[in-house]
């Protein structure tokens, strides 16, 4: 288990090692390191997901360890509450930042190997905090530093670490 | 949703082509999310790793980027296309198809208030003689009228065949001839009467550059090439500052 230890609140993470192993072992790592201390929600989309883990303070982008191999073909899917790897359009480009779903978004769930269909890996599941995330969701946003749906005030996850 | 500041955006060396989809999709992605609300948006060449020709515009990802960008300019964003040493070929055709507007290399553009030179980049590689031999062959108008009045097929092969070499011989050229050369650099700007701003790709080297030239203090921003993540110059009345492409994300 890991908590985020946010602005809004504390929000507790249950890991699935056993369905994403290498996932949730990377997660692990940057969680150990410190990397999520001080950085942000920086991507709030109220129905969809709040992003984060990869900008500090002032959207400065913060550099990140090897890309991860994609487990998005674990079976698990991306329902509310879930929390699951970002990544660029290579499948196989997750580092750091991180979603978590406020809704079911089963669209993001792996459908086949192929750029298009990889789909967004769920190693995870929130089971303390889903009211925090509530709050965080409805925050408003906006476009800020290039970047959009970015909150307005910012949201911290000011420590994460295992529990 | 907060309304940005009036800004405008400047991209270069994305090389899409067919063994890289997912730049493509990057790129898709910015027209239809990060590039909004953008004044304007500027490609500074290299938007494609080859052109053969105003008539292969139904190709892979040509289409797709045609239609993103023209959707990006009903939104409202005006589009500039300037040559690159790659899509030096573009021509009309694509800039109807895109809603873009074809600009002159290099080309002084007013920047929320202040002068920016633009440019691909390619003519400051002065130390690189074969290739400024090349490149004048190439953006000859006679040549490129016999060119294009070969068949579709066969200038794509012989594109190929020209890639090819282009990247063997790549190898062979030390680093320093293939950056700027300074005094190409001055040059340029003593000509263009030292607009505060040069900005510029092609040699995939980004970065900021605060120059002197007779006295007079530019700045010359070099725009990053894109791959899996991409780069970006985001300049309002404020200054300039280079982002990422939101490139993470569901």
């Amino acid at each position: 288990m890991v908590r985020l230890h946010t602005n809004f609140g504390d929000i507790t993470l249950e890991l699935d090692a056993a369905k994403a192993p290498l996932t949730v072992a990377n997660f692990l790592e940057y969680v150990d390191s410190g990397f999520y201390d001080n950085t942000l929600f920086h991507r709030v989309i109220d129905g969809f997901m709040i992003q984060g883990g990869g900008f500090g303070p002032g959207m400065k982008q913060k550099s990140t360890s090897a890309p991860i191999q994609n487990e998005a073909d674990n079976g698990l899917s991306n329902a509310a509450y879930t929390i699951a790897m970002a990544r660029t359009p290579d499948p196989h480009s997750a580092t750091a930042q991180f979603f978590i779903n406020v809704a079911d978004n089963g669209f993001l769930d792996f459908s086949a190997p192929t750029a298009n269909g990889w789909g967004y890996c769920v190693f995870g599941k929130v089971v303390a905090g889903t009211e925090v995330i509530d709050r965080i969701r409805q925050v408003r946003a906006g476009s800020r530093a290039g970047h959009q749906d970015v909150p307005v005030e910012d949201v911290i996850i000011e420590r994460a670490e295992r529990c | 949703m907060l309304k940005p500041a009036p800004h405008t955006r400047f991209i270069s060396d994305l090389h899409l082509g067919a063994e890289r989809p997912h730049t493509t999709r990057l790129l898709l992605d910015f027209l239809a999310d990060g590039a909004r609300g953008a004044a304007a948006l500027y490609i500074l060449g290299d938007l494609f790793e080859y052109w053969a020709g105003d008539d292969d515009l139904d190709g892979a990802p040509q289409r797709e980027v045609c239609a993103a960008l023209r959707r990006l300019g009903t939104a409202g964003t005006r589009l500039y296309f300037m040559h690159g040493n790659r899509d030096f070929l573009i021509a009309q055709d694509f800039a109807a198809a895109a809603g873009a507007s074809l600009l002159a290399d290099p080309c002084l553009v007013d920047l929320h208030g202040r002068q920016a030179l633009l440019t691909h980049g390619d003519i400051l590689c002065t130390d690189d003689t074969d290739y400024q031999k090349f490149r004048r062959l190439v953006r000859d108008p006679a040549w490129q009228r016999a060119f294009l009045a070969r068949p579709l097929a066969e200038r794509r092969a012989q594109i190929e065949a020209l890639r090819m070499r282009s990247e063997s011989e790549k190898s062979m050229k030390t680093a320093a001839i293939m950056d700027v050369n300074a005094q190409a650099v001055e040059e340029l700007l003593r000509r263009h009467d030292y607009p505060p701003l040069l900005i510029h790709g092609h040699t995939h080297r980004p970065g900021e550059h605060a120059l002197d030239v007779d006295g007079r203090r530019v700045t010359r921003w070099v725009l990053g090439d894109w791959d899996a993540s991409g780069d970006c110059l985001y300049c309002d009345a404020a200054g300039c500052r280079r982002l990422p492409v939101s490139a993470e994300r569901p």
